[in-house]
């Protein structure tokens, strides 16, 4: 599947895309992005306890929001495409 | 040393609110004409500048002062005692850096005073371009010019 | 008096007489100020169904009660007129430092009236007020026009004028300040133009008082301090200014790509974002008067054709000479934007009616010869060239001066204009965000995104999330943010505030420093007040009903997670105006104007 990040996680993760094995959760493949990329991106990604999405993240799976799907445990498949934001806003 | 209201030009972004909470917390209104902060812009370099003064160890206001209300007080700010000033305003005419103004309407003469230790400008102040610390330990600017050095040598030795 | 000076100038450009006139206390009161007491003034003093361009109009910059304090990105002001691009009232809000520095000279507010024989700008210096001539910077562009006048007056003077585009009345002419700050939307600089008058110069001395300064300082500070602390105002806007929206659009599928014509998906999004500027042509952010967000960007092109140096794009500018044209040059995208801030042109109908124009060119209703070359998609050139020839009157820039909806009536497809009421929708598309759909339709100056930022809930998820796909609940919705909107706009702070802060804190710092009991409620009622009173006006100017343009409503999207979508717009219509307490045809009721005091 493929991960696209954004604003700051560009930054963080020195990468624009990256493609990966789909885990079989959202929450796992946040955990695993976490993991590879460090606290700073967990910070943004998941919450403290590490059971939910961070308050200050918007991830879209194929450009939905999480929130309109199953949140976190969104199943995920090898043609989907995350994409990964900080909070961000403007107009 | 004690604290100092350090400068960060390169991350002012000209917002003026340091002018309007100074005028406030001096004045109790909001004015332009009466904050002991002043911002510059130059609009072709892309730099705004804060000034205010900068508490000279050999004050030139201090030593001019007839009436001995332009005074050090003692933790490195010079402030007025207005119940010595006599609005004769030498103190303005001698700062090299213009950073002594004077009221008509209120008949005052006023500088910045750093708020008696809490410096309404430097709270306001998101950008980051204004600081109170002490001036000897700014670490993060003797690194930051070590971090362009160092980038320098490695490039070279690349 | 507590936050207002109290004092209005008017001036009558043909008799060239200044009046300072008291502040009408009751209307400060019952419309807060900026954009709905600049409203109210407007709508007791003009009929309706008068020409826009004509000497009967009035223009009218206003101030807000916080505008010159220290509350949170509390520079604002408003210029209002009956708006030559819609017919609608008109209402155009700016940063910059003009605002307060009015304020500081002793003044809320400026009337003009008629029509001068030649051209003046008016000078204020505190207490002297003259209409000086202003043959000289007849035909200056806003920046030339800015160094004019500060090499004349002073550094210290604000400015706020008109380009040529202004000059002419192309009908979505702007007015500046600082040179790159605009009262963007309408036509408002046309309407200056109209009135032969160039500029406003400022200087103040004086100062701004609130009512109760310890009540006050909390208010502010507790503000600043949650806006500070928010990932949004505290570091997005900052760091990567609007155009950070760009990508999160395009991801979500709702992005206009092509006149809205090829969908909501633009491939090349990423080449024109808020990541992209700020790895490129991004020097600095800056910041308008009192605000701690700073999204402005102060940005030069070097190494390119489209060579220069400004501020901008922000997002909707970005937008609309990127995927509305196809271009993803984001050095031309720049200059497009610079040209626009110098001749005075709102950007986002410039560049929604360039691509108009590049479709109606593309199915050859456009001849060649009339545009003078080959036009279609995707052709920055063009697209620059266009700007600069709409900006200085030539050629086909005429045509273009006037809209897309009278350009593509022109050549026979208004249906092609992709506006409400005549003004250009921007960067977001109504079947992707069926909330922004409504708020297109509804808007009570056309099409524009800052009447009800539905955006935030639905795409972004601030304050709360909500679908963007469903239309169940968007009445209610959009029914208060156009409310707070109308309030916010009014108080004299920035409505990019509301990311971070909402009612409580801004009715907070309103209440301290008019000085004054009044509940949230109550001051969230006036912000319905305002959009009824804008609403009454448009019914009595005869202004079109709310609709979209087919193609929002017919076609559906073929990408994206709104594949299979139009904006279901008749549904959330009539939730819309029940929750207005409106009747089935959007006209408010004998209640709900009884209830709002408009009777």
């Amino acid at each position: 599947m493929q991960i696209r990040y954004f604003a700051n996680y560009r930054t963080i993760t020195g990468r624009r895309t990256e493609e990966v094995a789909a885990p079989a959760t959202m929450l796992a493949l946040l955990e695993q992005l976490s993991t590879r990329y460090g606290a700073e991106l967990r910070r943004w990604l998941l919450s403290a306890d590490g059971l939910a999405k961070g308050e200050n993240a918007v991830i879209l799976l194929n450009g939905r929001h999480i929130e309109h799907l199953d949140g976190v445990a969104t199943t995920l498949k090898e043609e989907d495409v995350v994409s990964l934001f900080p909070l961000v806003a403007g107009g | 040393m004690a604290k100092q209201i350090v400068l960060k030009p390169e991350k002012c972004v000209n917002c003026q609110t340091c002018v309007m909470v100074c005028s406030f917390k001096h004045f109790g209104e909001f004015s332009t004409t009466l904050a002991a902060v002043s911002v510059f812009d130059y609009e072709e370099d892309v730099v705004t500048v804060p000034v205010m003064c900068l508490q000279c160890d050999e004050a030139y206001c201090v030593n001019i002062c007839p009436t001995g209300a332009m005074h050090h007080n003692g933790e490195g700010v010079s402030e007025v005692d207005y119940d010595k000033c006599i609005g004769c305003k030498l103190c303005m005419q001698v700062c090299p850096f213009g950073n002594i103004s004077f009221s008509p309407k209120q008949r005052k003469i006023f500088k910045c005073d750093q708020c008696g230790g809490e410096p309404e400008c430097v709270k306001h102040c998101a950008a980051g371009a204004l600081l109170f610390e002490d001036p000897e330990n700014d670490s993060a600017r003797k690194k930051a010019v070590a971090d362009s050095l160092k980038n320098m040598v490695v490039e070279e030795v690349a | 008096m507590n936050a207002w000076t109290g004092t209005i100038l008017r001036v009558n450009l043909k008799d060239k007489t200044i009046v300072k006139e008291a502040l009408n206390t009751k209307w400060a009161n019952d419309y807060v100020g900026a954009r709905g007491l600049g409203s109210k003034y407007l709508v007791e003093e003009i009929d309706p169904a008068i020409d826009a361009l004509g000497p009967k109009n009035r223009l009218i910059y206003m101030a807000g009660p916080l505008t010159g304090t220290s509350a949170a990105s509390s520079g604002r002001f408003e210029i209002c007129a009956k708006a030559p691009l819609t017919g609608t009232i008109g209402a155009a809000n700016s940063g910059g430092y003009f605002g307060p520095e009015l304020k500081f000279a002793g003044y809320d507010g400026i009337i003009f009236e008629g029509v001068s024989a030649k051209p003046v700008y008016l000078y204020i210096k505190d207490d002297v007020v003259e209409l000086r001539d202003a043959s000289d910077l007849w035909g200056l562009n806003v920046h030339e026009t800015t160094d004019a006048l500060n090499e004349l007056l002073g550094s210290k003077f604000r400015i706020s004028t008109i380009g040529q585009a202004g000059e002419r009345m192309s009908l979505f002419a702007c007015v500046n300040n600082d040179k790159n700050r605009a009262n963007g939307r309408g036509g408002m600089g046309a309407v200056m133009g109209s009135k032969k008058l160039k500029a406003v110069a400022v200087r103040g001395t004086g100062s701004v008082k609130v009512a109760q300064p310890e009540a006050f300082n909390e208010a502010v500070c507790d503000a600043r301090t949650k806006l500070r602390a928010h990932p949004v105002s505290g570091e997005g806007l900052a760091a990567l200014g609007t155009e950070v929206l760009v990508n999160v659009i395009n991801e979500s599928g709702a992005l206009p790509f092509r006149n809205f014509r090829d969908g909501a998906v633009d491939p090349n999004a990423d080449d024109y974002s808020g990541e992209r500027l700020a790895a490129t042509y991004l020097i600095k952010n800056r910041g308008c008067f009192a605000c701690s967000i700073a999204c402005g960007r102060v940005t030069r092109v070097t190494n390119s054709p489209y060579a220069s140096f400004g501020e901008g794009p922000e997002y909707e500018a970005g937008w609309a000479f990127g995927a509305s044209c196809g271009v993803n040059n984001l050095a031309a995208i720049c200059k497009a934007n610079f040209l626009c801030n110098e001749y005075g042109l709102d950007p986002i109908t410039m560049g929604t009616t360039i691509a108009c124009a590049m479709e109606l060119a593309e199915m050859g209703a456009i001849p060649e010869e009339d545009i003078g070359f080959k036009l279609f998609f995707g052709d920055a050139d063009a697209m620059v060239r266009l700007t600069e020839m709409t900006g200085k009157g030539e050629g086909f820039g005429l045509t273009l001066g006037q809209g897309s909806y009278r350009m593509a009536e022109k050549y026979g497809h208004p249906e092609l204009s992709m506006s409400t009421k005549k003004q250009e929708m921007p960067a977001y598309d109504g079947r992707a965000i069926q909330g922004m759909g409504l708020e297109y339709a509804t808007s009570n100056r056309g099409g524009c995104h800052v009447r009800g930022y539905l955006t935030s809930p639905e795409i972004l998820g601030v304050p709360v999330k909500t679908d963007p796909l469903v239309t169940e609940g968007k009445g209610a919705l959009l029914k208060l943010f156009q409310d707070l909107t109308a309030l916010v706009d009014s108080s004299g702070m920035c409505l990019f505030t509301t990311f971070g802060i909402g009612l409580p804190e801004i009715s907070a710092q309103l209440r301290t420093a008019i000085g004054t009991d009044e509940s949230d409620e109550d001051f969230l009622l006036k912000g319905e007040r305002i959009w009824n009173l804008e609403k009454q006006f448009n019914i009595a100017a005869g202004v079109e009903k709310d609709t979209l343009p087919p193609r929002l409503l017919r076609d559906e999207l073929k990408q994206g997670p709104a594949t299979g979508k139009v904006c279901d717009l008749a549904t959330m219509l009539k939730d819309y105006y029940a929750e207005r307490g409106w009747d089935k045809e959007g006209v408010p009721t004998k209640d709900k104007l009884a209830e709002l005091s408009l009777g």
